[in-house]
């Protein structure tokens, strides 16, 4: 995981024991040590700005119910990746069911075979428009690898599941991802 | 290569706005001092009670997002194209926009995130709180209305919940200040709440058919019915924006909704002919669908009984929306024209207590009939079985004898007072359907439409039960194919496959699963089946394996018989295809014998028959919405080409109908 070194005051884990019991300024000074990644994590989920503000926000407010069950089971790092990764792919979900309901209107209103624009986050780039394709796992696993540069056995623990399922992942998704960039890369 | 590419996921992002961190953190001490309380009373009292956590969620999420409408996203730019109808979509059907879903398990967490998630108890005392302060703030609110609570009980996959998002968008329209529930009611009227209401119709779910083996089971069985209401109901669905719920799309209708044009009989004696076909699987190179035509021979209009028909409506106050019984006028004037003179109609009415409107009359008389029917209005509850029992009155009263007589039954849902018994009611109708009175159905609207009892109805009154939406559709069923569904020719129809074991290996029916019969019902004419119509044509698709096919599911048995040497003297036969029928009014049935031989196979798709192929694209269209394996890796693409090319005249435009819902269902899949 990250280094720790560079945080001063008491410890992630010391701050979300107090913060559990109802200690309200330890779970402030959390929130505002963490806020800004949370949102970098959200950021590389969604790759545009005001969803990740969106991702955030709604990231503290169910950090604001959900730290009053922390059970110190695992690092507070590896919980906020959940949490955020969980909050994101709400968003994707809504995103797509809006964005499904936008296309079905336009196909029912308009006349037949027009086109209607897709989603289009406002920083992607060509690796992101293919990783975005993946399904949620090997998602997941690329972005905590590639993007987090985790290791391995950490990007499991966040998944929570075994080291080796997360090389798996990694595997099926390059191989996909070869097939995609294969093309678009050569034209960059 | 790919490692270069894939460093640019490290990327880092722009740093946050200070504006939108201060925000965050204003919610996050938000929820934090209200998660407070709770926990140390939870435990001291301990009654467990979803839902309202969420609610104490929400109603923090409504506050921040009155701030700013949820649209602002990168969504907004979504909008320009459909935008009014959009924003009414959202109002009517109260949805939630993105609803923080604090109560849903953490999916990658660990179980004990999900079971802090599901055990969080809020005490009675905070609920109250939390009612006070709601009832104190100006935020449009919502009270979950008796019907909306009812939603909740029917489907949980639908969820109703009500935040304040959405009002927050209808509060800077103008609209501000206290909207209840009601008022939103009200305003989605002419939209009908396009999502989820459709999941309350109470329509029966089933599993596909399966493949089978030919050595365990080389006969299959099936009842040939043509109904058709499952077609309109999944293009309801479509035009909504949603796609139908896969567990009740019914192939075989979708495909039967067409009509085809087979080589009919060319006398009234034989009263249908089959014609086989069978071709490669489009979805499958390793195997083959095997095709039955089937054309019911064709009454010339002289030759047409006169018929003595009695029409039974509904006229319940659900009635009264435009795709119900104004609908439904419109489409029985088309009817009343179709009708020769000499022919009678009767009107029974029913809605709180049965009522004749129109004794029987003869269609000479239209002017009486059409004013009759502009005078049903909607009022009162429905009592179904009281209306059947006079509508049945009144059509042995007019009975006619060699003619049809029929009651039509129009519904927009349950019979909901009276001897209401499922099984009761059948058991009458099939009463009836001895002495001669066939029924048939109509649905209109949805809501609470029961397609499953309307189709068990149908069935045991011999009649077919079709779905109205629009009045293009009530011309297809009861003008075009008034004929058909007015003039039987054969009934209790029944169809039995024999697949020869030494060329296929496994098969596997497509649709016809609510219509499977068991073996021996073949040959027993006291069980009841389908009938064909006049000029009507009924379709079932199998999809077989040949012998040594590598997509052969079944490993050969260790200790079975050794197997069969193949120069038997059916070795040119695929299967062997027996129809039984009545000729209407006689109780003995008369059976038709088909050989499947191997010179019915083309060897491409493409020389298959037009109307074959375009059958086989919504064939295969119902089973992608279905979610069948079989067809898991082909395309909405492909199955618009097969039907484009197969498309031929199409003067009515079904056929470009049916292209246009494949569009929808294209654009709908993720």
């Amino acid at each position: 995981m990250e280094s720790k070194t560079r945080i001063e005051g008491p410890a992630d884990q010391d701050l979300a024991e107090r913060a559990s019991i109802g200690d309200r300024d330890a779970f402030s000074m959390l929130v505002e040590r963490h806020y800004a990644f949370i949102h970098r994590v959200a950021w590389k989920w969604c790759r545009d700005r005001s969803a990740a503000e969106d991702i955030a926000q709604n990231v503290c407010l169910r950090l604001g119910f959900a730290i009053r069950n922390w059970r110190n089971e695992s690092a507070f790092k590896t919980w906020l990746y959940r949490i955020t990764i969980n909050a994101a792919h709400d968003h994707a979900r809504f995103v797509a069911r809006e964005m499904r309901k936008a296309q079905a209107m336009a196909v029912h209103a308009a006349t037949l075979g027009e086109e209607i624009e897709t989603y289009k986050p406002s920083h992607s780039d060509y690796v992101w428009d293919a990783v975005r394709t993946l399904p949620d796992k090997q998602r997941d696993a690329m972005l905590l690898v590639y993007g987090e540069e985790l290791n391995h056995a950490d990007a499991a623990a966040v998944m929570g599941c075994a080291e080796s399922t997360v090389s798996y992942h990694l595997h099926t998704a390059r191989k996909q991802l070869k097939s995609l960039l294969g093309k678009s890369g050569a034209e960059q | 290569m790919i490692d270069d590419d894939l460093k640019r996921l490290a990327r880092s992002a722009p740093p946050p706005l200070e504006d939108a961190k201060r925000k965050a953190l204003e919610a996050a001490l938000h929820a934090f001092d209200k998660s407070g309380p709770e926990k140390v009373k939870a435990s001291a009292q301990g009654s467990p009670d979803d839902g309202r956590l969420t609610h104490v969620a929400t109603s923090i999420w409504s506050g921040l997002m009155r701030q700013r409408y949820m649209a602002g996203t990168a969504l907004a730019t979504l909008m320009i194209l459909p935008a009014a109808a959009y924003m009414t979509w959202q109002i009517s059907q109260n949805h939630d926009g993105w609803q923080p879903k604090l109560l849903s398990p953490l999916e990658m967490g660990t179980n004990a995130d999900r079971e802090t998630a599901e055990k969080s108890a809020v005490p009675r005392i905070w609920q109250q709180r939390e009612v006070e302060q709601v009832a104190s703030e100006p935020v449009p609110q919502v009270a979950a209305s008796p019907a909306a609570e009812r939603s909740r009980n029917l489907d949980a996959s639908v969820p109703q919940r009500s935040t304040g998002q959405p009002m927050g968008g209808v509060a800077r329209q103008g609209l501000s200040g206290q909207i209840t529930r009601q008022s939103f009611d009200d305003a989605d009227k002419p939209y009908a709440s396009p999502f989820g209401e459709i999941e309350w119709n109470r329509i029966e779910s089933f599993e596909s058919n399966g493949v089978k083996s030919v050595t365990e089971n080389p006969v299959s069985t099936f009842s040939a019915d043509v109904d058709t209401a499952s077609y309109a109901m999944v293009r309801r669905a479509l035009k909504q924006g949603v796609l139908p719920d896969p567990k009740t799309v019914r192939v075989e209708e979708m495909v039967n909704y067409f009509n085809y044009d087979y080589p009919a009989p060319d006398t009234a004696e034989t009263p249908f002919r089959a014609t086989v076909t069978v071709t490669p699987t489009p979805w499958n190179a390793n195997t083959k669908l095997l095709h039955i035509g089937v054309k019911g021979y064709d009454l010339k209009p002289a030759a047409r009984p006169h018929a003595n028909v009695v029409l039974l409506v509904d006229v319940s106050g659900s009635m009264q929306e435009a795709d119900k019984l104004p609908l439904l006028k419109s489409a029985f004037r088309l009817l009343i024209q179709e009708l020769e003179p000499e022919d009678t109609v009767s009107i029974v009415t029913y809605a709180g207590d049965a009522g004749t409107v129109l004794e029987p009359t003869p269609v000479s008389d239209k002017a009486k009939i059409l004013d009759a029917l502009d005078e049903l209005r909607p009022g009162g509850s429905t009592a179904g079985a009281a209306g059947i029992e006079e509508a049945y009155r009144l059509a042995e009263k007019g009975s006619v004898k060699d003619g049809i007589n029929r009651v039509l039954l129009a519904t927009d849902g349950d019979f909901n007072v009276g001897a209401s018994d499922d099984d009761a009611l059948k058991a009458m109708i099939e009463k009836k359907r001895e002495s001669g009175v066939f029924l048939s159905i109509f649905g209109f609207g949805q809501g609470n439409y029961n397609d499953q009892l309307m189709q068990a109805l149908a069935q045991n009154g011999n009649g077919v039960a079709a779905y109205i939406d629009t009045l293009s559709e009530a011309e297809k069923t009861l003008v075009q194919e008034a004929s058909a569904s007015l003039f039987p020719i054969a009934s209790d129809v029944k169809f039995q496959i024999e697949f020869n074991p030494e060329v296929i290996a496994e098969y596997r029916q497509i649709g016809f699963e609510t219509r499977a019969l068991d073996r021996e019902d073949f040959n027993n004419d006291s069980v009841d089946a389908g009938e064909i119509g006049s000029g009507h044509t009924v379709t079932a698709i199998y999809e077989i394996t040949p012998v040594g096919s590598p997509a052969i599911l079944n490993s050969d048995l260790r200790y079975g018989d050794a197997p069969q040497t193949s120069d038997s003297a059916y070795g040119d036969e695929l299967a062997f295809l027996k129809i039984r029928a009545k000729v209407p009014g006689e109780a003995q049935s008369k059976l038709t014998e088909i050989p499947v031989l191997k010179d019915a196979e083309v060897s491409s798709f493409a020389d298959a028959p037009e109307d074959v192929r375009f059958s086989i694209g919504v064939a295969a269209f119902g089973q992608k919405l279905r979610g069948i394996d079989q067809v898991d890796s082909f395309g909405f693409e492909a199955i618009e080409k097969i039907a484009a090319d197969a498309r031929g005249e199409d003067p009515f435009g079904y056929r470009s109908e049916f292209l246009q819902l494949v569009r929808l269902a294209m654009g709908l899949e993720q």
